[in-house]
């Protein structure tokens, strides 16, 4: 993090190409027919990966300071996975209606 | 009894420009409209996280979830993903072109951008119709499956495109007041960071509401 040599608009394009394949592995693995759990976290994976890459590199923040990413981004992954609190009621729901 | 000397280093402090006092430098580096455009951007991405996980809640739930996307859909999201990307990288383009004060070339990149974006929204209405033309709406599933889809679909991919179209607009407003002397290139960053934070949340909406619903 904190780096001063911000990369070439080229090298952003490798980037954006790179992002397009992530993309393109996620169609893949939709058609692989995997059960529902493995694809969804093997989609989620690759969407935080894809994320992580937007912010550092798009967004900027590897070039920002690192006081900048420690301020806002545990924060937010706290707040964001805390909502998965909720969840567990989602499959009670599941398991316990009458009629399936 | 004497006072300690107090001692002013030239990093501590930043002089506003129009407003000529000693303010202690802010120690994220970044000026306060970054700063607080980082800070609308956590709270956004809490928005977006709640719409997601709610989708997430009900599909669980739900026993039989609707699943209309064909593949002539997945490859539309695809080219959709391409579209916003592509419009990252003209942002991009248009914030380096600003910051080297090459204002004509600033400018061009900021209405391509407007443009992509302007496809996105396109692209995007054009799913939108295709399944209300299925018969797909807010509270009711043609299948005879989960009513819910409907209502998670369009209320998370709207909240996106709500986004999308704001951000064109914004830009227009940014593009018009760079050009006018009013606006500078930080103004052009901001927007910019605003624009790839619209295509992050792309990246969770299209596997989680397209490739998890394609049949």
């Amino acid at each position: 993090m904190s780096s001063n040599r911000e990369l070439t608009m080229s090298s952003y394009v490798g980037i954006g190409v790179g992002l397009m394949l992530i993309v393109g592995i996620e169609v893949m693995l939709t058609y692989r027919h995997l059960s529902p759990g493995t694809l969804l976290f093997s989609l989620l994976s690759l969407a935080s990966l894809e994320g992580f890459i937007a912010i550092m590199y798009l967004m900027h923040v590897k070039y920002e300071r690192p006081i900048l990413f420690w301020t806002i981004f545990p924060a937010t992954l706290f707040v964001l996975g805390f909502l998965c609190y909720l969840f567990p009621d989602a499959f009670r729901m599941y398991s316990m209606r009458l009629l399936k | 009894m004497n006072q300690p000397e107090l001692t002013i280093t030239p990093s501590a402090v930043v002089i506003t420009p129009g407003h000529e006092v000693l303010m202690e430098a802010s120690p994220y580096g970044v000026d306060k409209k970054k700063l607080g455009m980082w800070i609308f951007i956590v709270s956004d991405a809490c928005t977006f996280g709640a719409f997601l996980f709610a989708y997430g809640y009900m599909r669980i739930g739900t026993p039989v979830w609707g699943t209309p996307f064909g593949f002539s859909s997945i490859v539309n999201g695809m080219v959709m993903t391409a579209v916003l990307l592509s419009s990252s990288l003209t942002m991009l383009a248009a914030v380096r072109a600003s910051q080297s004060r090459a204002k004509a070339s600033a400018n061009k990149w900021l209405g391509v951008t407007m443009f992509l974006g302007t496809v996105f929204a396109a692209l995007h209405l054009r799913e939108w119709f295709k399944l209300i033309g299925e018969g797909w709406r807010l509270f009711y599933n043609p299948t005879g499956g989960a009513p819910q889809f409907g209502a998670t679909f369009f209320s998370v991919t709207g909240l996106h495109l709500t986004h999308v179209v704001t951000g064109v607009i914004a830009l227009a407003i940014i593009a018009r007041g760079y050009t006018q002397g009013r606006y500078d290139e930080s103004h052009v960053e901001t927007a910019g960071l605003y624009w790839h934070f619209v295509d992050l949340v792309w990246m969770f909406v299209f596997p989680l509401m397209y490739l998890m619903n394609a049949h």
